[in-house]
């Protein structure tokens, strides 16, 4: 059922919800391309929630229109529609009396998959998770660390191979190391099996770091929508300016740029800078080894460890900023 | 073997409930020393083996009804569309609790009149608050978390129900069908004032003619069949 890439796989149109006489989302309109990762974020109550939790009809909406894959999900049965949208939380939501294997399992037996069929994916999804499956796939979620749960819990969602994936602060109770790290991973799964997510953040720099697409939202409406370098350089407002960081904004954008995208050739005499930078690597880690090393130049290398290029102080200064 | 182990002392104290009701009139020497006064000194009227028999099937009667009701009446308030009635029935579960059994017993009278149903009524009116009680504590102590995340992955409301909440509730009702069973073995004696056969007869008429004896053979039974009967539960909960 995957459509081109291009056409919204998730499509808001005008959508609201009121609980009695207070209104929590006011007519939102987003698309959210197939295979993109588009992230909701916004100070606490502004609706993040809600929204993600209309696309799966754990709440309906009471206006507008939400389409998936070009269908209204009105016309969908409601406990079908779930089974075919991977959903993660915050505390997990693991079953407490479950082992791993059987949470992981969960939707698969939902759909009646065979035992071996399910056994094999969960396996697999453990191993794609970083969790070795001799030691985890028997525990229970109380022994499991917060990272580990979380992990088990994103394996969860994932069980069923859906297309669309909803995740609610999944990292949110984790430490900043536990964090980094999972996003990390969030990419990297990400960049093999392009799902389309909608990931709810209050973090900005989480949204910064995972988004294809962010979504600025207050007080139940949207207020900015971009890809990350553009929310960072042309913010709406001041409130989105205060989100992105107001007068460190310089480094977040630095954090978001190759250094591939700065680079300089060679200069003609072929003297290389003693400390070397990833062409992969951001501009705010360069920066970080200039300070540090004291240089005010960088030899640039790919991963195979070739000199590709150089990067001089002066670059950033004269093109990196507006 | 593990098994055997585990189930070992539940199946012991059977064993000596089922040993006292068959040899307890052999001891007649003994209850004879107790009331030397007396020509009887064994409760004549039955067996303590049919009174024990009926005993217990008045208690597991009024048990199975106590927990089909109790169980089905709290789930069905902690449900979307029993809402409602939640505020009352854990009122009157708590509430129901501080009413003595023996005026349980007395209202049942003129309901159904004297007999074995009467006693199963009120068995199960009094065994129903501890389970009510515990059954929606259970339910509701079910972390909002996994609820959510049941739902969100697309359990139906039965298998939510069945896979998650009462599995996790399931410490919590067996406390509560203990309680009431416990309870109801003592309370069903009673029984035997408004014309039931249990082991409370023996007892009664211990109490009636002032014959220690009797009152201590029914005191027995129902004492070795409340321990092995919370034995039993102290090893499958
Ligand atoms: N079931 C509900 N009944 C009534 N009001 C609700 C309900 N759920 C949410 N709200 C209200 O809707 C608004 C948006 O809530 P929502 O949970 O979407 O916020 P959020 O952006 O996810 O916040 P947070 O970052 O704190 O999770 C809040 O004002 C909240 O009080
Ligand atoms: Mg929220």
């Amino acid at each position: 059922m995957r459509p081109d890439a291009g056409t919204p796989m998730i499509e808001l149109d005008n959508v609201s919800k009121s609980f009695g006489d207070a209104v929590a989302v006011d007519g939102i309109s987003l698309n959210v391309p197939a295979g993109s990762l588009c992230v909701l974020v916004g100070t606490s109550g502004c609706g993040k929630s809600t929204t993600l939790r209309m696309i799966n009809r754990l709440i309906e909406h009471t206006g507008g229109e939400i389409r998936i894959d070009g269908h209204q999900i009105r016309r969908f049965n409601e406990v079908t529609l779930r089974r075919r949208i991977g959903y993660a939380i915050q505390n997990t939501g693991l079953f407490p009396h479950w082992t791993v294997a059987r949470n992981i399992g969960v939707v698969p037996r939902l759909l009646k998959w065979d035992k071996a069929r399910t056994r094999e994916r969960v396996e697999s999804l453990m191993a794609l998770l970083g969790l070795d499956v001799e030691a985890f796939a028997g525990k229970y979620p109380h022994q499991l660390s917060g990272g580990q749960a979380q992990r088990v819990g994103v394996a969860r969602a994932l069980a069923a191979d859906p297309d669309i994936l909803l995740m609610d602060e999944p990292f949110g109770a984790l430490d900043p190391i536990t964090r980094s790290s999972l996003q990390a991973e969030l990419l990297r799964i990400q960049s093999r099996i392009r799902k389309t997510i909608v990931f709810v953040t209050h973090d900005m720099d989480e949204a910064l770091r995972l988004a294809d697409q962010i979504v600025v939202m207050q007080a139940g409406r949207i207020i900015q929508q971009g890809t990350p370098s553009e929310i960072l350089a042309h913010p709406s407002d001041d409130f989105v300016e205060t989100l992105v960081g107001g007068r460190d904004r310089g480094l977040k954008r630095a954090s978001l740029t190759p250094v591939g995208e700065m680079m300089e050739s060679l200069p003609d005499d072929g003297r290389v800078p003693a400390v070397h930078v990833l062409q992969t690597d951001s501009m705010r880690l360069a920066v970080s080894l200039m300070l540090w090393h004291g240089v005010s130049q960088l030899a640039v290398v790919d991963d195979t460890g070739e000199t590709v290029g150089m990067l001089p102080l002066r670059r950033l200064v004269d093109d990196f900023g507006e | 073997m593990r098994g055997l182990r585990r189930y070992a002392p539940p199946l012991i104290w059977l064993l000596v409930l089922v040993l006292t009701a068959v040899y307890l009139s052999r001891l007649e020497p003994l209850f004879a020393w107790l009331e030397p006064d007396r020509q009887t000194v064994v409760y004549p009227r039955q067996s303590f083996v049919a009174l024990l028999l009926q005993h217990a099937a008045i208690v597991a009667v009024a048990a199975a009804l106590a927990i089909a009701l109790g169980v089905g009446a709290a789930i069905g308030v902690t449900r979307r569309a029993g809402e409602e009635f939640l505020p009352l029935v854990s009122q009157l579960a708590s509430i129901g609790q501080t009413f003595p059994p023996v005026a349980v017993l007395a209202l049942s009278v003129p309901a159904l009149g004297y007999g074995a149903e009467a006693v199963v009524v009120a068995l199960v009116l009094y065994g129903l608050l501890p389970i009510v009680r515990n059954t929606l504590a259970g339910l509701q102590a079910v972390d909002r978390g996994v609820l959510e995340s049941a739902r969100g992955i697309g359990l139906s409301p039965w298998q939510t129900l069945l896979w998650v909440e009462l599995p996790i509730a399931a410490p919590a009702i067996m406390g509560g069908i203990r309680t009431s069973v416990t309870i109801n073995i003592a309370t069903a004696a009673i029984g035997s004032t408004i014309g039931a056969n249990t082991l409370g007869n023996p007892i009664i008429s211990g109490i009636v003619n002032g014959n220690m004896a009797f009152t201590l053979q029914g005191a027995v039974l129902i004492g070795l069949m409340a321990v092995t009967v919370d034995s039993a539960f102290s090893r499958i909960a």
